[in-house]
């Protein structure tokens, strides 16, 4: 409910930002009123020719089936048929689904706890890495998890953790007769997480790096000539000149984490064969399940509900931390 | 602001032109159904083209006895088919395209699949006419079984049926009856003698029942089929159905959840079955390490790469609890015609054709799965399956036909995991599906 108390400030804020961002390209015009300048001509010429493809292909594949998502999101519909108006009856179920609520607080374990987690190892790792013999091979070695499709870790997920998996076969000889059932369907949302963490660090460590790498040497020098300690190089130093780099990961992170869907469909629910366990379920798959579950009649008013509440996260979300984020970036 | 006006226009022509564009190419989302009547289809195709989606892929057994029956088809008539192998999102493609008027004139897909995207929707023409058809002198509807059709499983609103099957899908507890000939010899036949051969299997240090546990479908299966042995076919259906939930009160319902009950608590299921991924136990049962597996009519060949040497398929039918005649499930495989298609009489002719008794005996022997025709051979490894079948009084369809949206995997699947699993009990389960069944219809009513 608190992003409901905070969704005004939010929405002015995204006006703001919009306000400041979006006429950049319109406002340079309206600054030279000079009246038959031949530039200002000239960009006028240009702008349906160059604006003007994209803007078209923008709006018919982006913003006219997201308003269409919402348009189904108030009808009850089995995806094709008669469809009957229910209003905002869609939106009330599934708050008042329980399921939904916790497939919602498992979206944002993921986007919170795990992304935590992952900027943490990220950082430290940028950290130990920047110093490192090797560190391009290095740099290659943890960022090639993330190059490797869901599906395998699903499978192999599989092979590591079945009770007679390799896991198990591995603690047998120090005396594990009684090992933890590690793909009980409790067990199964936590292991995911662990899996994301590892495939994801390395992608933002990457990228934490290019921003590390760009700062240049005599900044660390003027730290060892002042005696700064390595905390007080990364407070000082690191942190502000990465500030920029940082925020635009932390905005990736959380539009990719709020559609993490594959990797919790391959990890339960047998790689397909059937719906994963309701206890692993995030937004996505509520929304994926309640439309293609191929097990009941499709629901797409609730689907498309459920995707347009995560896609209005989404935005509130990122106007958020963009808010939270905002510095005057440093030049150098 | 007369600038700023001149600029904007551009744009909003262009904005106005895309939102024209993108409304047309997918009108049509509301338009009422065209009017489904059943068309004379006797008559000369010869030269008329039919595009099919089919659920299967190319190289799959039944693909290629599809494909002989093509090509013949092709040869007798004149007509041209036009084929996609799509495999088994073909019905997941079918959604967008029956928005639009660009339909395949034929798609095949099980019964489970089809209903809710074409047959429930009113999309779907009636193929009256390909039940009338006759084929070397018998009609389609005599050379399919009447326990079949006699429930309308196959009919829309309109009353008239909108499906035909050509295979069949059936499940049962299967077993190694080189290993266990007794089995073979002396199914058990009631609840008690089933358990019996348990506790004997255990006694033995044989795990005695395989599970993959992670499958909802595969557990409910238990649930489900005491359920409907206690009070019989169409019983599980009316149970979800009741929207004051009172249905769950019948003792019936509680002595069915403590059938699944006693296999988890006496130790029955094979360690481990609450904790792995599929197929890891079907692999541990055909390595002859448990005795055991509940599963369905495809299991023979889905276990057959890697079945223990000497490993041969026998299986008996889900023992009877009380007295009521026992049903056997039959799910089925089957075409469809999109009410849009333009060519009708060709597409259902395919859809007769494929009822021939060539392709059926080409899919029992060939294809090794269930033809729908009772006269069809069939392959040894599923004859124990076939046999049940012809003698089942009735027939009842997987979960008993329940497609309530959301229903299964939101109220059902979730809670019976929980009892097949062992963390709830009998008595919990029943409670918990009440209280969440009167609030999903409270929802969904």
């Amino acid at each position: 409910m608190s992003i409901g108390l905070k969704e005004p400030r939010a929405g002015k804020a995204a006006a703001q930002n919009t306000a400041s961002r979006k006429p950049a390209g319109r406002k340079a015009p309206a600054q030279d009123r000079r009246p038959g300048s031949s530039i200002d001509v000239q960009r006028k010429k240009l702008l349906v020719p160059f604006v003007g493809p994209a803007f078209v292909l923008y709006t018919v594949l982006f913003i006219v089936p997201a308003l269409g998502a919402v348009w189904i999101s108030l009808h009850k519909w089995a995806g094709s048929g008669p469809m009957k108006f229910v209003g905002l009856d869609n939106y009330g179920r599934i708050f008042r689904d329980r399921l939904f609520l916790s497939s919602f607080g498992n979206t944002l374990l993921l986007l919170f706890v795990v992304g935590a987690a992952i900027f943490i190892l990220a950082f430290a790792m940028t950290l130990v890495l920047r110093d490192m013999a090797g560190k391009k091979m290095v740099r290659n070695v943890i960022f090639f998890p993330h190059l490797i499709n869901a599906l395998v870790f699903g499978v192999l997920a599989g092979f590591i953790f079945n009770p007679g998996g390799m896991v198990n076969s591995l603690l047998a000889p120090f005396g594990v007769t009684d090992p933890p059932k590690w793909l009980a369907q409790d067990n199964i949302f936590p292991l995911i997480m662990v899996t994301l963490v590892c495939t994801t660090t390395g992608y933002f460590t990457t990228i934490l790096m290019a921003g590390v790498d760009r700062i240049p040497p005599y900044y660390y020098e003027d730290c060892a000539l002042a005696g700064a300690s390595a905390f007080q190089r990364l407070r000082y130093v690191i942190l502000p000149l990465t500030w920029d780099v940082f925020g635009t990961c932390a905005v990736l992170w959380t539009i990719s984490s709020v559609k993490i869907f594959e990797i919790v469909w391959v990890f339960g629910g047998s790689s397909g064969a059937g719906v994963p366990p309701t206890q692993s379920w995030t937004a996505a798959v509520y929304t994926y399940v309640n439309a293609f579950s191929g097990q009941s009649t499709p629901a797409y008013g609730a689907a498309t509900a459920s995707a347009v509440l995560s896609l209005a996260l989404i935005s509130v979300l990122v106007v958020l931390l963009r808010r939270a984020m905002r510095r005057d970036a440093v030049e150098f | 602001m007369g600038k700023t006006a001149r600029h904007l226009r551009p744009l909003a022509a262009l904005l106005g032109a895309a939102l024209a564009l993108s409304t047309t190419a997918c009108g049509g989302a509301t338009d009422a159904s065209p009017a489904a009547e059943a068309v004379d289809i006797s008559g000369s195709i010869s030269g008329q083209t039919i595009n099919y989606w089919s659920m299967w892929k190319d190289g799959e057994p039944q693909q290629k006895v599809i494909a002989t029956a093509i090509a013949d088809f092709e040869k007798e008539t004149g007509a041209k088919v036009s084929v996609q192998w799509q495999g088994r999102s073909n019905t997941e493609k079918l959604v967008p395209a029956l928005n639009t008027n660009n339909v395949p004139d034929l798609v095949d897909g099980t019964l489970a699949k089809l209903a809710p995207v074409i047959g429930e929707t009113g999309q779907a023409s009636p193929l009256t006419s390909v039940y009338a058809y006759e084929l070397d002198g018998k009609t389609i509807s005599s050379v399919i079984p009447e326990k079949f059709t006699s429930n309308g499983v196959f009919k829309g609103e309109d009353g008239q049926p909108w499906m035909v099957p050509y295979s069949i899908s059936s499940d049962g507890i299967w077993f190694d009856a080189a290993r266990h000939p007794e089995l073979k010899a002396k199914p058990p036949a009631t609840w008690d003698e089933f358990m019996a051969v348990l506790d004997k299997l255990k006694a033995g240090g044989t795990a005695p029942i395989a599970a993959d546990g992670d499958i909802a479908g595969y557990n409910s299966t238990w649930f489900v089929t005491s359920l409907l042995r206690l009070k019989g076919a169409g019983s599980f259906k009316a149970l979800a159905e009741d929207k004051s939930g009172a249905g769950w009160d019948d003792p019936a319902v509680l002595e069915a959840a403590k059938k699944v009950e006693s296999l988890v608590k006496g130790g029955y299921l094979n360690s481990g079955y609450n904790a792995s991924k599929f197929p890891a136990q079907q692999q541990l049962w055909a390595n002859g390490d448990a005795a055991l597996i509940l599963n369905g009519s495809w299991t023979p060949t889905e276990t057959g790469s890697y079945a223990a040497p000497g490993f041969e398929y026998s299986s008996f039918q889900f023992p009877a609890i009380g007295d009521k005649p026992a049903s056997a499930r039959v799910d089925f495989i089957g075409f469809a015609v999109p009410a849009k298609s333009k060519n009708q009489a060709p597409a259902q002719r395919l859809a007769a054709y494929l009822l021939g008794s060539k392709y059926q005996d080409a899919l029992g022997t060939d294809a090794k799965v269930l033809p729908v025709r009772q006269d069809a051979p069939v392959d040894p490894a599923v004859a124990s399956v076939k046999a049940a079948i012809d003698a089942a009084p009735a027939t009842h369809l997987q979960n008993d036909g329940v497609t309530f949206p959301g229903y299964t995997e939101k109220v059902f699947f979730p809670r019976d995991d929980e009892l097949f699993l062992g963390k709830t009990t009998a008595a919990e389960f029943v409670a918990k599906m009440k209280e969440a069944q009167i609030q999903y219809w409270k929802d969904n009513g």
